[in-house]
């Protein structure tokens, strides 16, 4: 208790004189969860997997529990306070003041203040233990089930029995080890009701900005436990995930049940974005593929990008379209998707995040950090 | 022998009685004992001729400092992790995806792989085939070696490869950043597998010039091939030991000119050289039968032994021709020479090999071995310059032109010796001893610049200006590594290395020491493991971490290089690279690692220092620092000790030692503005300069106070020692320096830094015993007393 009041100080002190803080007195290892993110110089040159928005201020969270935010379109940063050292992954605003960051061993953040302090509010050990709760649920069920079922149907509903034990037997064994699993994306409506999902199929909700969550994933098609990559909301007000081998679930009550829909795509999709028109989305991920849907994901048509290069993150406004990807790939449409330009930038660095701060410059977050862009990708200055 | 002169006491110290025993000894027995030194040697000098260069990378580093205990002891399990060259081939027109770039390429990779030394399997270039490019895809990994298969090299293939090169991760390491240069990467052997030989690392880099550099530059004008790695450094360093036969040509060629323009006599320059030369022989010849070989330190000793042998040639000569003035024959002139001389000359040779011995303060083999050789040299030159020298000039004697060159050269010279003279006289030595205090006030002001350790960049052994800097320079330059590594040892129980708790605190390490001043970048199975594991998650970054899950860290780390994970995988490096290896940033990176160490050693995991190249340099100067103030504090003790035990006297001792203490400070400042650091080349000069510098202030002091216990004012004393030794001790201080000067235009740095440095030593420690001597004599003897004291202990 000591030394972590001690070390919370001495971060607190190194930032407010300046983000140099050479050697902070303890390097005690100890647990990833336990360990604040240590004050540094390099978290804007570090790995930063996602970008997002709160107001004005633009914050970025990744590798080693960095967490950094800017008042001044990506000029100057400054390094939030972060309680855990884990890999985060995703990073998502509800209101100005209200923001979620999740990553790995089950981490869930939030902040109130727009981002300049998080507390830890799930981890992975709480949400195994409530999605080990939920599945002990769902066997008991289907244990009635098989029961009250007809001989016929006994033996399929035996196998997914089987199914749902072989299941339990995985989370219990995962927890056994610790916690193991990364949530991988977050979002949320306002400062209250949101969705984290992850590995393995792993979604919760939550309806009072995070006090309590409710592990989600029985209302998912998803029986396969294939990892859920991204979640957006898009115009309209319907809410998309996509993840592994071409999952795309789709909710447009607000979160409250999902539908499957069938991908032309059967590889992995890592994003979802709204086009700004009302029931349009956009999904992409590997190999340089685009989806293009105007009816709620009903009905896909592939786009040609010519692009290989996994697709992570992407922005659209009117008929402008950017995507950015691994090897430094930025894609650009200036006609709402019918053609798009490649641009590879030269350090071929991973781009995990975009934001079109104005019309002559892109942020771009990922492998080697935050860095500034012309409209089609390539480095300013 | 019976001269009506020789019982005046006129020509020698008083201390010594007329006829001592070891001149009766040596002049009774002259044949004899010439015809045993001639069978000396003949052996010792066939043995030296048969001395081979020797440069043992172990000798070179400090065996007893923990950080190499603990390299030594985990030697097998880190082979090979800095063992490599790495050719980098230019093109110097263009870029490399060009038919000809790639043929030549091809045929440079081919080579290489039969070069003996080469580990074959662990060769890289675009050319061979563990170079492979990887893509992720719905169906999982793809990849292929980054030459196409169907490679023609038309156009299209070149397109391909370009794109290969793009996704194969190497841009950086074997491909240059921009494209122009690539990398072949050549592990080597230590000890061939076939022969059990250690790699000759002499051949191996001569032949890295002739069948690589030479023949490809020549064979393809656009390309240049830059070559670097240890192999290639000490090559060149071997090939640097060669020079120095030049040097030693130079320098006996300028030593006789000077010697014959002093002397003026044939006999008086020949003679000198002769016995110094076979001083030399006597003292390289007993290395080899003590087993040692001639490194890049030690050889810098049989300059010392010739320039020491020359300087007491030189007053032996001095006083034979004095002596012959007076009349005498060759044999009593030779006599009277050694009665002069034999105390003031052995206690010089021994305050000098007490200066050499101090050396062994420094747990450096290769300092300890260069205090070997300096020692049996300078105990060699008491024999071939006491004896040899003299038996032999007793024989041939002083001829006619250098007896009359002593008669008129010295009177025309007299009224020189008057003006400087002066250096006693009471209204100057003031002013001399307030510029003293200036000179050590700016002296102790600038030597507070002094560094440990290296300071340039690239290989500190070599020029900076040199063919492998500039190498390393242009790969520094063009692709993303350094050459300063510095690697911790992560120490676990057998089977554990690969742990969730090791890779976990491995990679809290680095994040330290990536948050630490001067180090550049950091590597280790944790970068492997974060890297891998993002792979095999389709590529996505959201992946880079370090699993809890063991089997996901196993399946990580499979193909992990094979140098991360010893055999019984108790062991893992992790390699920090350091911006530079000034003492600074070697000593933040390990101050940092050894907190860390301290923390979080425990049962599954220790954290040992280091190895690599900036390990062992750190563990050198820390070696070295705590050395200098002992060394020091030992060798003024040595020589403050026999300077009183000759002369008896505080003041005695003051007058010689201050002028050298100021010389000393003034070294330090000079290094410290010329940029040279305390390492383990420049920390013996200081002994060397100490040592062979008290000789003049003996040689002087000696005189005065025999001229002083003659009655004469401190003037008249200081202008007839003047007189009589103050022309030797001037050509002593040039001898000695010229003997070191040519080691300035040396490839190797550290040679090039101890001739200078040695050069200032000789020359300034002279004029300190000339200029200030005689003003803290002004200042601090009090001849009346002296007198009084002699005439009491009568």
């Amino acid at each position: 208790m000591a030394t972590s009041l001690m070390r919370k100080t001495l971060g607190a002190t190194c930032l407010g004189l300046s983000m140099a803080c050479a050697s902070p007195a303890v390097l005690a290892v100890g647990d990833l969860l336990e360990t604040p993110a240590r004050p540094t110089e390099l978290a804007p040159q570090s790995l930063l997997n996602d970008v997002a928005v709160a107001g004005d201020r633009i914050v970025t969270a990744g590798e080693r529990g960095h967490i950094i935010y800017s008042d001044d379109e990506g000029q100057s940063w400054t390094q939030a306070e972060v309680p855990v050292s884990v890999t985060l992954t995703g990073v998502d605003f509800g209101t100005e003041s209200h923001g979620w960051a999740v990553g790995h061993s089950g981490a869930v953040l939030h902040s109130s203040d727009s981002g300049a302090n998080w507390e830890l509010q799930l981890d992975g050990i709480r949400a195994a233990e409530l999605a080990i709760a939920s599945q002990e649920d769902a066997i008991a069920k289907m244990e009635e089930r098989v029961e009250q079922a007809p001989e016929e149907e006994k033996e399929d509903l035996e196998w997914a029995l089987d199914d749902l034990f072989f299941r339990l037997e995985n989370m219990q064994a995962d927890l056994d080890i610790g916690p193991v699993n990364p949530f991988l994306d977050v979002w949320f409506e306002n400062d209250s009701h949101g969705f984290v999902v992850g590995a393995y199929g792993m979604i919760y909700r939550t309806t009072d900005g995070g006090e309590s969550w409710q592990d989600w994933s029985p209302k998912l098609d998803n029986p396969q436990g294939f990892h859920l990559n991204a979640i957006s909301s898009i115009a309209g007000g319907a809410l998309f995930i996509v993840g592994e081998a071409g999952q795309i679930h789709v909710s447009i009550d607000g979160g409250e049940t999902w539908e499957r829909r069938e991908s032309p795509y059967p590889g992995s999709l890592f994003g979802v974005i709204g086009t700004g028109r009302v029931n349009e989305a956009l999904a992409f991920g590997l190999r340089g593929t685009l989806m293009y849907s105007a009816d709620l994901g009903k009905s896909w048509s592939v786009v040609n990008t010519g692009s290989t290069a996994t697709l992570n993150d992407g922005a659209a406004e009117g008929d402008r379209i950017i995507l950015v990807g691994n090897g430094g790939a930025v894609l650009t449409s200036g006609n709402g998707g019918d053609t798009f330009r490649e641009y590879l930038r030269d350090d071929r660095q991973g781009v995990m995040g975009v934001v079109p701060v104005s019309d002559t410059n892109l942020l771009l977050v990922g492998e080697g950090g935050v860095k500034h862009a012309d409209p089609q990708g390539k480095n300013l200055q | 022998m019976s001269n009506p002169k020789h019982d005046k006491g006129e020509h020698y110290l008083t201390t010594p009685k007329a006829e001592p025993f070891l001149e009766r000894l040596i002049f009774n027995n002259r044949a004899i004992i010439l015809v045993l030194l001639t069978i000396l040697t003949l052996f010792l000098g066939y043995n030296a001729a048969k001395i081979q260069p020797d440069a043992s990378f172990e000798r070179m580093i400090p065996l007893e400092h923990p950080y190499i205990v603990n390299m030594l002891e985990h030697r097998d399990d880190l082979e090979n992790l800095g063992n490599f060259v790495r050719i980098a081939v230019e093109s110097k027109d263009g870029d490399i995806f060009s038919p000809e770039y790639m043929e030549t390429l091809k045929q440079i990779t081919d080579e290489v792989f039969y070069l003996n030394g080469v580990d074959r399997s662990g060769l890289k270039s675009l050319w061979t085939s563990n170079v492979r490019w990887v893509e992720v895809t719905e169906q999982g990994f793809q990849g292929g070696t980054v030459i196409p298969d169907d490679y023609d090299g038309s156009r299209e293939s070149l397109e391909q490869l370009r794109q290969n090169v793009l996704r194969s991760n190497e841009v950086g390491r074997l491909i240059s950043d921009n494209f122009k240069s690539t990398i072949v990467y050549a592990p080597l052997y230590e000890t061939d597998p076939e022969t059990g030989e250690p790699l000759d690392y002499g051949t191996f880099s001569r032949q890295l010039e002739e069948k690589i550099r030479e023949k490809y530059e020549a064979q393809n004008p656009n390309i240049d091939i830059h070559i670097v790695g240890f192999a290639k450094k000490v090559g060149d360093l071997i090939e640097g030991i060669g020079s120095i036969a030049w040097f030693a040509g130079i320098t006996i060629v300028l030593t006789t000119l000077l010697l014959f323009w002093y002397s003026r006599s044939v006999s008086g320059t020949l003679v000198p050289v002769f016995t110094s030369i076979i001083a030399v022989f006597w003292q390289l010849g007993t290395l080899r039968l003590l087993g040692y070989g001639l490194d890049p330190y030690s050889v810098l000793v049989p300059f010392l032994v010739f320039a020491i042998g020359i300087s007491h040639g030189v007053q032996i000569v001095n006083a034979m021709a004095v002596e012959a003035a007076k009349g005498f024959d060759a044999i009593t002139a030779a006599r009277l020479a050694f009665r002069a001389l034999y105390i003031p000359g052995m206690l010089a040779l021994i305050s000098d090999a007490f200066g050499f011995l101090t050396l062994f303060f420094i747990e450096i083999d290769v300092i300890r071995d260069l205090a070997v050789a300096a020692g049996i040299g300078v105990a060699f030159v008491i024999i071939t310059n006491l004896v040899l020298h003299v038996l032999i000039m007793s024989y041939i004697g002083i001829s006619k032109g250098g007896v009359r060159h002593v008669q008129n050269h010295g009177e025309k010279q007299d009224r020189k010796w008057r003006l400087l003279s002066n250096f006693s006289h009471p209204s100057v030595a003031p002013i001399s001893l307030l510029i003293a205090v200036i000179g050590l006030g700016l002296g102790l002001y600038y030597k507070q610049d002094l560094k440990v350790g290296d300071l340039d960049q690239g290989a500190p052994e070599l020029r900076k200006d040199s063919r492998y800097n500039q190498d390393n320079a242009y790969i520094i330059d063009n692709y993303s590594t350094s050459a300063d590594v510095m690697v911790v040892m992560v120490k676990t129980p057998v089977e554990q290395c690969t742990q969730y708790s090791v890779l976990r605190a491995m990679d809290s390490l680095q994040w330290e020491l990536a948050n630490t001043p001067g180090v550049q970048s950091t590597a280790s199975l944790a970068d492997v493991s974060k890297i891998v594991t993002k792979a095999l998650n389709e590529g996505n970054w959201n992946w880079y971490a370090i699993s809890r899950n063991q089997t996901i860290i196993n399946a990580s780390i499979r193909n992990a290089p094979s140098g991360l994970i010893n055999t019984d995988c108790s062991l893992t490096p992790l390699l920090v690279f350091l911006e530079d290896h000034k003492a600074e940033t070697l000593q933040t990176a390990v101050e940092v690692v050894e907190e860390f160490a301290r923390e979080n050693s425990n049962e599954e995991h220790t954290f040992l220092l280091a190895a690599g190249n900036a390990g062992v340099e750190a563990a050198t100067n820390e070696v070295i620092s705590k050395a200098k103030d002992m060394m020091l504090i030992f060798v003024y003790g040595v020589v403050s000790l026999l300077c009183f035990l000759t002369f008896r006297s505080i003041r005695a001792v003051l007058c010689i030692v201050i002028p050298l203490g100021l010389t000393s400070i003034l070294c330090e400042a000079i290094m410290a503005v010329s940029g040279i650091g305390i390492k383990v080349a420049t920390l013996p000069v200081i002994a060397l300069g100490v040592g062979i510098g008290v000789d003049y202030g003996i040689y002087i002091y000696s005189k005065l106070e025999k001229y002083l216990l003659e009655g004469k004012t401190l003037q008249d004393a200081y202008f007839e020692t003047l007189r009589s030794t103050g022309k030797a001790v001037v050509f002593t201080g040039v001898t000695l320096g010229i003997g070191v000067v040519t080691w300035i235009f040396s490839p190797i740095k550290f040679q090039a830094d101890m001739g200078f440095l040695l050069f200032f030593m000789f020359l300034w420690n002279m004029i300190g015993a000339i200029w200030l001597l005689p003003a803290l004599a002004r200042f601090l003897l009090r001849p009346e007393r002296m007198l009084e004291k002699a005439r009491t202990a009568k």
